[in-house]
Formats: structure tokens, sequence, C-alpha cells
């Protein structure tokens, strides 16, 4: 048993048949590289001097055994690579575990508004309700305010960016000519490449005046947070609906060509058809984007949590999920922090499922693709 | 694609009788009400203008019209874009006849924006319902289908439902018909139905226009009849805000002319499949125009907003921005010499295009020149606001361009660095050409000699030189080798001038012969001077023969000589018919190029090794400080004086956050995708690692900053950090190398691993010459993308960095590093502290509040921008360059 797992570690980083020297390089760098690990953790002050030690090592290796040494450094990358990943999504889930034991369910706790429990249908009924709904010195947190003005900003935002990021799709993938894909394409990547806090302060400085003077509002609104997070995830939306719509085998729209059937005719019955799963990837994809995006809706909704009445108002303001913990980490006491934590592990995971939900989709698409070619 | 379509040109470029001319019109039409309508969102104009300011407007709008299609016309006539398509010329002359018709009407009819608006709509809705009865009456010759289809009628249906709904629930004293029924859900079922029906019943013809034309005309009857007017409101007793006539009208507006201009295309293209496609594709050009122009407008609001806060008291002297504009001349005269444009233009005005840059840059040249000879500055006086005691102030400030002849010897260094790159890559050859003299050996022997024992001396420097100083050769060793070295420098520039001006035979005949001498003596002279500008470094001497530096004199002698020789060879190249003789004279100007921006290269390196502070050829200066004034970059902020300071410690710690970032992630997951791709089995593993990647990769950037603050900066001393914000932006940017770099390596052919297989190569070797070469293009892009979004960044960075805005000083990492003799033995306090970036001072200005300037937010955010974007930049252009290179290959 002992002896299996050793051969089999031993092939891992070594490959078939190494060499007496190979195994000998190699095997003091891989010693000392574990010993750095262990320093880090026991004593980390001596653990640069080990590092350093086992950088010469390397070095000497290289020259020697340059294959060897390769292919134990690639490996070496792939560990640290799962390793941090790991960690990460582990230490997100730990540090959320205490304001889990402390409050439970309380975190759904709804609000009452005027001695009225305000949120509808069944959760009367399911969840705690309370007076106050956040308030970190009386130790009260609820997310669900938190998490409805996710919903509503993510939904304004979903209902911009899913329509026009897929007609922004079929026009770069069906109907530009290639000069003009050369030019819109590279437009709508940097649209995605203007960072969320200069959106935001457009929306903070600009937006939000407009708001009050055309809309009579008298503040910040989920409806310029969800246009600012829409045009923002537009992007997203038709990059990957416009691979999906590029993928489709370019015989199936010369078969429909071949018909007779005009482009339009082509593009409504056979492409879109054929990369809608691709082109739900996207929106997906979209949707996590809004929900994970944090600067521009922070610095357009502010710092205020209260909850939404009534629950269809997208001229309030309450802060989302994100932005949050963005307004409060900084100033937070140890039981608002794990408390955010439990935000954290929320989109965390609801980001990474969609994620993993469209990378699922797409896989299917392009094996249905392929057993059509 | 195109092939398929072919018929679809002629189609397009038929005549075109009354009824499409009206079509065009009508679609021209809704253009126009969509483009006020836009105006009018913004509150550019306001919808109560009346009278002169109306016709101002119109008249503004129609020189807009005619400038646009008027310029478009003469490029057609003068067949550089000849426009055949029937429906474009159409569509231009119908965006004239509406920019006049408006015009005239706001000239003769006394009414406000908002209601000829409204009139305008009803005109349009006339011109559908006219358009759909005279094709189904047969006046013209029209394809419709037997339906509009399915789809167009349930999208009347539900704006039917919502019409519906707004009329019935607006109209007073309505009760309820059915009890138990609202009578705004009673109204929706009704009027949803009934255009549904409408839709879909009838031919295609009305089935397209009809409800189209209600919607549009009922829309166009509120707004004239200022039922909803410009000062209406509407305020919802359970919303926080409501609605104004200001911004329903608009919406009204840019709806009904989106409806218009599909319905009016189908109708154009003669209903029928082709109706159906033009309108839809109307629509569809239409949502492309509007993400572009939304990115164009983001970008150049930010940039008016912060472009005169970043240059304020922005100076630069002439004759450095000379220098700058060198290599963009150069660049403008490759693309005036390559071939540019499609073989059906104009010849002339391919001509004309392809000049047109190199004429812009000569000009400014000139200008520039212009205004080094007279000595006047140019100036461009404005002003931008500070933020002094919470009171905006506003500050006089110029853009200047002084007369001044100091150069900065980092401008000369990159400018010349990127010319004698550019110059090497296009010099080919000259191996072979010409007389191979005796002697000629020796000297490429020796010179490498040389270079090499200067190259000791130098380490020699570097190791003892203080013994050597104590002892008094120092100095005198490094005078006397420099100064040496400088002579035969001069020499070997100036050979092969003497070479090509004295001899037998014609001025080309003579430069043919004298390649090798070129050759030869060019490139040794730029090394050679290259080794003793680093001895000038590490011996810390400045060779002065009396007032005469001999270094930098001996690289402009040199470079003058060089430049000679590139005229002489250019003229005599003209000279010759020889085809062979004619490129081998090419590459020597080449050549001669390259050394002259390689010496002159040498003078800022110079400069910069010996740190005097100039160096002065007349008037003519090169110094460490050049003439370049920039607060906005150069400075920290200031915080009692009166000019504010710059946001260079927050441009600063953007760079090492960067550098940082990139330094771990880029090898960690280049390692990884190699490992997984190259040596790993394809199998459940690699898989499931390729999922998690891809998921952490969309995971929302305050979870990694949750975890930097929570994880890292407790074992980063506890303390907002540099080096934290570091690893937190290297986690995020891992997933992102890992994938790019894996998607790079898997296409890559498995051919060319197979063919160095069967070259009996082993597998690393296969990977290191083979398949990374090959990836490398895909992997840098990736690369160069992802740090573009990194660099802005911010969500993480407001945990684990903070969010100074007034930082007066910037973080110093190379020189933080210190020994220390107690574990960990090296510590960095500039890593362990905090920095301001660039970021996180936008969001500190948003959470400041009163006391934040917004001036200096545009101004960061413009600065923000512009890296950004330029990282985006080259990220694109370098995956464009690869992916051609590749495909003509």
């Amino acid at each position: 048993m002992l002896s299996a797992v050793t051969t089999d570690v031993q092939k891992a980083i070594l490959g078939e048949d190494p060499s007496e020297g190979a195994l000998r390089t190699v095997g003091s760098s891989v010693l000392l590289l574990v010993a750095t690990l262990a320093t880090i953790f026991a004593a980390p002050g001596f653990a640069l001097p080990v590092l350093a030690v086992f950088l010469v090592v390397t070095a000497f290796g290289w020259t020697t055994h340059q294959a060897e040494m390769a292919r134990l450094l690639t490996l070496v990358a792939t560990v640290l690579t799962v390793l941090t990943v790991t960690l990460i999504t582990v230490y997100l889930f730990v540090s959320a575990a205490p304001a889990f034991a402390a409050h439970g369910l309380d975190l759904l706790t709804i609000p009452i508004v005027n001695g009225e429990p305000q949120w509808f249908l069944w959760l009367d009924f399911l969840l705690p309700s309370a007076e106050s709904i956040w308030n970190p010195r009386a130790g009260v947190y609820s997310l669900i305010p938190l998490i409805w003005a996710t919903v509503i900003v993510t939904t304004i935002a979903g209902l911009i960016a899913a329509p026009l990021g897929v007609m922004g799709a079929l026009f770069i993938a069906e109907v530009a000519s290639d000069r003009l894909r050369e030019i819109i394409k590279p437009g709508v990547e940097i649209l995605a490449g203007i960072p969320s806090i200069v959106y935001g302060f457009i929306g903070f400085i600009v937006l939000n005046g407009f708001i009050q003077k055309s809309f009579l509002d008298d503040g910040a609104s989920y409806l310029i947070a969800g246009l600012v997070v829409g045009v923002m995830a537009l992007p997203t939306v038709v990059s990957v609906s416009e691979d999906a719509l590029s993928s489709v085998p370019s015989a199936m729209g010369d078969g429909s060509a071949a018909m007779g059937a005009t482009k339009w005719q082509t593009m409504k019955s056979i492409s879109v058809p054929a990369a809608s799963s691709g082109i739900s990837a996207g929106i997906i994809l979209g949707l996590g984007r809004a929900i994970g995006e944090t600067m521009a809706v922070a610095a357009i909704l502010g710092a205020v949590v209260q909850p939404t009445v009534p629950l269809f108002d997208v001229f309030d303001a309450s802060s989302t999920l994100t932005s949050a913990i963005a307004h409060n980490y900084g100033s937070a006491s140890a039981s608002t922090v794990d408390v955010l934590f439990v935000a954290g592990v929320m989109l965390f995971v609801i980001v990474a499922g969609m994620s993993v939900i469209s990378q699922y989709v797409e896989r299917r698409i392009n094996e249905k693709l392929r057993g059509q070619q | 694609m195109s092939e398929r379509y072919a018929r679809e040109n002629e189609l397009v470029s038929a005549e075109s009788n009354l009824y499409d001319k009206a079509m065009d019109v009508a679609i021209a039409l809704s253009i126009v009400t969509f483009v006020v309508g836009m105006i009018t969102f913004a509150d550019a104009v306001p919808l109560g203008a009346t009278g002169t300011e109306l016709v101002n407007f119109f008249a503004a709008l129609l020189g807009v019209v005619v400038g646009g299609t008027g310029i478009v016309a003469v490029f057609s006539y003068a067949n550089v874009i000849p426009i055949t398509s029937q429906r474009v010329r159409g569509v231009a002359m119908g965006l004239l006849v509406s920019a006049v018709g408006l015009t005239l009407a706001a000239f003769v009819l006394p009414v406000s924006l908002a209601t000829m608006l409204g009139l305008v709509m009803l005109l349009e809705a006339g011109l559908l319902v006219a358009a759909g009865v005279v094709s189904r009456l047969g006046l013209v010759d029209t394809a419709p289908s037997m339906t509009a289809g399915l789809l167009a009628g349930v999208v009347f249906g539900i704006i039917g439902a919502l019409v519906g709904a707004v009329i019935v629930g607006s109209l007073p004293g309505l009760d309820a018909a059915v009890p138990g029924v609202p009578v705004w859900l009673l109204g929706a079922i009704v009027l949803g139905v009934g255009f549904g029906a409408l839709a879909i019943v009838p031919r295609e013809d009305l089935g397209s226009t009809l409800p189209a034309a209600l919607i549009i005309g009922l829309l166009g009857v509120t707004i004239a009849t200022a039922v909803i007017g410009v000062g209406w409101q509407w305020t919802p007793e359970n919303l926080s805000g409501g609605f104004t006539g200001g911004s329903v009208i608009p919406v009204f507006v840019l709806f009904g002319s989106l409806l218009a201009s599909w319905s009016a295309a189908k109708c154009r293209a003669d209903f029928g499949a082709r109706g159906r496609q033009y309108g839809a594709f109307f629509v569809i050009n239409l949502n492309a125009f509007l993400m572009v122009a939304i990115m164009a407008a983001i970008v150049v609001f930010v940039t008016v907003k912060g472009v005169g806060w970043a240059f304020h008291d922005f100076s630069i002297g002439a004759l450095s921005l000379l220098v700058v504009l060198t290599p963009i001349l150069v660049l403008t005269a490759q693309h005036a010499r390559a071939p540019a444009g499609t073989d059906e233009w104009h010849s002339a005005a391919r001509q004309f295009f392809r000049v047109v840059p190199l004429a812009a840059v000569g000009s400014l040249a000139a200008l520039l020149l212009g205004i080094i000879v007279t000595g006047t500055t140019f100036e461009i006086p404005y002003q931008y606001a500070i933020l002094v005691d919470r009171s905006t102030v506003m500050l006089d400030t110029a853009f200047r361009v002084t007369p001044s002849l100091t150069v900065g010897n980092l401008l000369i260094i990159v400018s010349g660095a990127i010319l004698f790159t550019y110059f090497l890559r296009r010099y080919g050859s000259l191996r072979n050409v010409g007389t191979e003299y005796e002697r000629l050996s020796l000297v490429r022997q020796g010179v490498p000699a040389a270079v090499g024992l200067l190259g000791l001396l130098s380490l020699v420097y570097v190791v003892i030189g203080p013994v050597l100083d104590n002892i008094g050769i120092g100095p005198v060793l490094g005078l006397g080798v420099a100064t040496l070295g400088a002579v035969v420098v001069a020499a070997f520039a100036l050979v092969p001038l003497g070479a090509l001006v004295t001899g037998e035979g014609t001025l080309a005949e003579r430069a043919h012969e004298s390649a090798q001498l070129l050759n030869v003596g060019l490139f040794s002279g730029i090394a050679l001077l290259m080794a003793v500008i680093v001895l000038e470094w590490t011996a810390v001497s400045n060779p002065q023969l009396g007032p005469v530096a001999p270094v930098p004199v001996v690289a402009l002698v040199a470079a003058v000589s060089s430049l000679c020789i590139a005229a002489l060879v250019a003229r005599a190249r003209r000279s010759t018919d020889d085809t062979l003789r004619r490129r081998v004279l090419g590459d020597e100007v080449t050549l001669a190029l390259a050394a002259a921006t390689g010496y002159v290269t040498l003078v800022g390196l110079h400069v910069a090794a010996t740190s005097e502070s100039t160096f002065a050829l007349g008037p003519v200066e090169v110094g460490i400080n050049g003439s370049l004034s920039w607060p906005t970059v150069l400075q920290g902020a200031i915080p009692l004086g009166q000019a504010p300071g710059g946001i260079y410690p927050a441009i600063i710690g953007t760079i090492w956050i960067v550098i940082g970032a990139s330094l771990f992630a880029v090898p960690l997951g280049l390692g990884a995708a190699v490992f997984l791709t190259e040596y790993a089995e394809q199998g459940r593993f690699t898989e499931l690692v390729e999922i998690a990647t891809n998921a952490l990769w969309s995971t929302p950037s305050i979870v990694f900053g949750l975890f930097g603050a929570a994880f890292l900066i407790p074992r980063l001393g506890n303390s907002l950090s540099l080096l934290a914000a570091q690893l937190t932006l290297s986690f995020m940017l891992l997933p992102l190398v890992l994938i790019t770099s894996r998607e790079a390596i898997k296409s890559v052919p498995d051919e060319y691993r197979d063919a160095s297989a069967a070259l009996g190569v082993d597998r690393w070797t296969t990977i290191r010459s083979v398949v990374i070469p090959a990836a490398m293009p895909g992997v840098v892009t990736g690369v160069i993308l992802g740090v573009g979004r990194i660099a802005g960044e911010t969500a993480p960075l407001i945990l684990v960095l903070g969010s100074e805005i007034d930082a007066t000083t910037a973080v110093d990492v190379l020189g933080g590093f210190a020994f220390t003799t107690t574990p960990p033995f090296i510590t960095n306090e500039a890593l362990l502290g905090s920095s301001a970036a660039l970021p996180t001072q936008v969001w500190g200005i948003i959470t400041a509040g009163v006391s934040g300037s917004p001036s200096k937010g545009w101004a960061t955010a413009f600065m923000l921008l512009v890296v950004v974007l330029s990282f985006y930049a080259v990220g694109i252009t370098a995956r464009t360059y690869f992916r051609r290179k590749i495909n003509y290959e």
C-alpha cells in the first residue's frame, strides 16, 4: 500500500523511468520545498532562507536535469494553484460558520413596518420577523433586505443586458462584415475593461442627479444601479453568446441558404435555436457578473440597509450583498464581520454555482454540435 | 456568408419608386426623432423650447445632417466610397428632407419641442397606415405573407396590454365592471388581445403597420395634446420616486420611433421574407450602434471631465515634443509606404489617405520648429476646479509648449530605443556583400574581445572600486580607458563615411563595395561605446578633455556621420537601376539609420550613467531633468498649497500592485497550464481543476477582498498592506492566466508535437522549443488583458489597502528592502505598509462626501481609464497582429 503510494508520487513528479541523478536532484528539491512550506507554518521568520536554499538547489538542478526539473516546477505550480483555490473556499466557509452558529435563521429576519410583516406570501410564516433588521450595535442582523436589493438590481440589469446582449451577439456573429467585426468586437471588450469604479463614479456624480430631477427621486435608486450594472454585464452576454453563435457549424447555415431562406430566417430558425444553450449560458454568466458587481452598486446605492417597501419600488435604495461588504467591512465589529462572511459565502456559492451551470450547458452544446457535424 | 446572398446586392441597388422613397423618408424621420429623443432625454435641449430656440436647434440639426450626408455624397461622387445601394441613398435623402421639414415647421408653427415631437409621431403613424393600405389595395408591387407572424403578434399583444392597463387605470371614474377584478387588468386584457389579433389576423402589410401606427399615434396624441406635457408630474403613492414629463416624453419618443423605424423598414423592403429581414436587421444594427455609442460616450465623458485637472500646469519643451514625435513620424512614414485600402478605391484617394497621417505629423513638427525658432510659448489657457475648505475654487492654468531646448534623457532613451529596434528589425543582412577587407576580420574578432575586457573592468570597479580609488589609479584608469574607447569609436564611425566619400567608381558602386565596412564599423562602434558607458557608470567617472566630454561628443559625431551615410547611400540608391544593388543599398540605409538612432540613445544613456546633470551642445541640452512639467503625474498631493499637486503616489501604487500580482500569478498559472495540458492525463482531475478555475474566475471580486482581509492581513503584520493587495489580486489573476494559457497551449496543433517527437526530441524539449513558442501569442494576450482588468479592480483593494485620497509621497518599494540579522532577515516596510492606488482613490473621493474633490476624482478616473485601456489596446493589437500573422503564413 505504502510503496504503491510512493511509486505513484514518484511517477507524478518524475514521469516514467527516472535516472539516478534526476531522482537525487529532484528529490532534494522536493524535500526543500516541503521544508519551506513547513517553516511557513511553523516558524515563518525562517521561511525566506529555506526558500532561498530551495531556489539555489532548483537552479542547480535546472542546469543538470532540466526536463525533470521543469516537470517538477509545473507540478508544483499546479499543486499551489489547487491549494490556493481550496484554501480560499474552505477559509470562507470556516469564517462564516460563527455567524451561522450565532444567528442561524435570524439572518433571514423579515422586517415589521407599521406593525405588519412587510414580506409577502409564505415568507411571513416561515421566517422570524423583527422591528429592527440591521443594527450592528444591538447585534441584530438580517440579510433579507440585502438579498432583495441584489435581486432587484440583478433583475433590472438582466432585463437590459439579456436582450441587448443577444442582439449585439447576433450582429457580431451574423450581420457585421469582417471589417466591422474587427472594430465592434474590441469595442465590446473595451466596454468590459472599463473599471467598475469609473461606472460607479459616473453613477454617483451624474446619474443620481439625473434621477432626482427626472424621476423626482430623493436620492439613490435601484433603477440607476440596475441600468449601470446592466451595461456592465452586457459585454459578458455578448461575448459568450457570440462564441456560441459562431460555433454553430457553417454547414447548417449553408443548408438553410440553399433552401432559399433569407439571412434573417436562417438566423431566427437555425442559428439561434442551435446556439440557444450557449446563449443561455451567456445570460447566466452575465447575471453572475451582475450579482457580483460591487463598486458601481456601492457608489450609487450608498451604505443604507433598509427594507424595500413596497417590494417593487425601483426608486428605493438599500445596500446589496456585495456593497454591504464594501461599505461595512472597514469599520465593522467582529460579529458584523462574521455576518459579512455569510454574505460573502452566499455570493460565492450563488455565482460559482451559476458558473458551473453555464459551463455544463456550454459543454453540452459543444457535444451536441460535434455530434451533428 | 456574403456569397450566399449575392443577389441581395442587386435587390438593394434596384431603382426605387415613389412608394420606396416615401418609406425611406419615414425611416429617416424615425431616425431623426430617435436622435432628438436621446438629446431631450439627456436634457441637452429643453422640451419646452419654442420660437427662436427651437428654430436654432433644428437648424443645428440640419447643419449636422447636411454636413454628414454632404461629405458622404462627395466621397461617393469621387468614387472613394461608392454607394450603390438605393436604400442608403434614399435614407440619406430622407434625412435631408426631414431635417429641412422640421426646421421649416419650427419656423412656421408656434409650438414647443414636445408638441412638435408629438406631431411628428402622428405623421409617422399616418405614413405607416398609408403604406399598409396602399399595399393592401395592390397599388404597389409588394410581396406580403398571409400574416405578420406569431412573434409580432405576441410582442404587439404585450405592448397593447401595457397601453391598455395604463389608459384604463388612469381614466378617472371607471368602476369595476366585474367585481373583484381591477379595471386596469380588464383594459390590459382587452387591448392586449385586440392588438395581438390586429397583428396576426390581417395580411402582413396591414398586420405589421396598423398596430404599430395605432401605438405611435396614441403616444403622439398624448404628447401633442399635452395630456402628458412638459410640466406633467405623477408620483404614485407607494413609490419613492415619480415620473415627470421631462422623462416620460423622451421615453415615449424613443420607443415610438424605434417601432416606426422597424415597421417602415418592413414596408420599404416590400414585406414578406425580405421585409422581415430588413426590419430585423434595422433594429439589430441600431442596437450595435447604440452599444458602441455607449462605450464611446463613457470614454469621452470621463475624458472631457477629467482632462482639465489631469493636465493642469502641464508644460513641455518643443524639442522634447519633437523627440517624442520622431517614432510617430517613422510609423506614419511606414504607413504611407504600405498599400492601404481596397482595390476598388480610386487610386488617387488611396494615396491621399496613406499620406494624410504623415502630413499631419509633418505639420505638427513644423509648428514645433516654429515655436523653437520664434521663441514664443504656445499656450492654451483654461480654468480647472479644486477644492479648498470644502468649497470649489477655480484656478487659472494653461497647457504650454515652451521653446525650451532641454530634453530629458529618459525621453531620448525611450524614443531612440524604439527607433533602434524598429530599424534593426527591418534590416535584413549584408552577409557576403561587397569586398571583404583582410583587416576587417581582425576587427571582427577584436571588438568582442575589447567589449569583454571593458565589461571585466567594469566588474572590477563594482567589486573593488573604493580600493582602486584609494590607491589613486581608479579615476585615472577609468578616464583613460573611456577616452581611448571613445576615440576608437569615432574611428569606427568615420571610416565608413570616408570610404563612401573617397575612392573609385560611382557613389553607388562605392557604397556597394564598402558594405562590410559599414556593417562592421557601425555595429562595433555601438557595442564598444555601450561598454564604455557601462564603464563610466561603474567607475563613477565622466571623462573630460578640457571643456569637452569625449563620450557624448563622439556619440553625436557618430550619429551625424551615420546620418550622412544614410543620406549618401539613399542618394546613390536613387541613381541606380540594378535591382540587386538597390536592395543592398536599401539595407545599408536602414542599417545606417539604426546606427544613428542607436548613437543618439547612447547620448541619453551617457547622461543617465554619469549622473552629471546635463550634456549641453550649444543651446541644446540633454538633462536628467527635462523640460516636462506635469504635476498630476509627477507630484504627490500638496496639502495646503494653492496648487493641488498630483496623484503620483496613486499611479506608483497601482503600478506596484500590478507588477506584484503578475509576479505571483503569471509563473504559477503558466506552470500549472503546462502541467495540466502537457503532462497530466486528461480526465477527471483536469476537468475538475478547469471547472474550479472557471468558477473562481467569475467569483465576485469582493469575496477575494474578504479572504485577503481576513486571512492575509493578520499574517502580514496586521495592517493594511501593499503586499496583501498584491497577493489578493494575484489570486484573482491566477484563474485567468491559467484559463487563457491552457486555451493557447491546447490550440497548438498536435502535428507540431508529433513532428517534434518524430525527430526524436524528448517531451520537455518539445514543450520548450515547439509548444510554448507557438502558444506564446495567446498567453501574452491573455495575460495583458487580465492585467488590464486587475489594474482597475477596486473592491478587494478597499478591504486590504484602504482608500487614501491625498497621499503626498509614493511608496518606495525598491528602497524599502532592508537586511536584518533577526528572522525574517529581509524586511520591506514599503510592502507591508499601505499605499494609495488609482481605483481606491476614486472610491475614497466618493466616500469622503463633501471633502472629496469631484474634479480630482474625474482626473483620477481619467488616468485609471488611460492605464486600463492602454493595457487593453496593447492586448487587442497584439492579438490582431498575431492572428493575422498566423492566418497569412
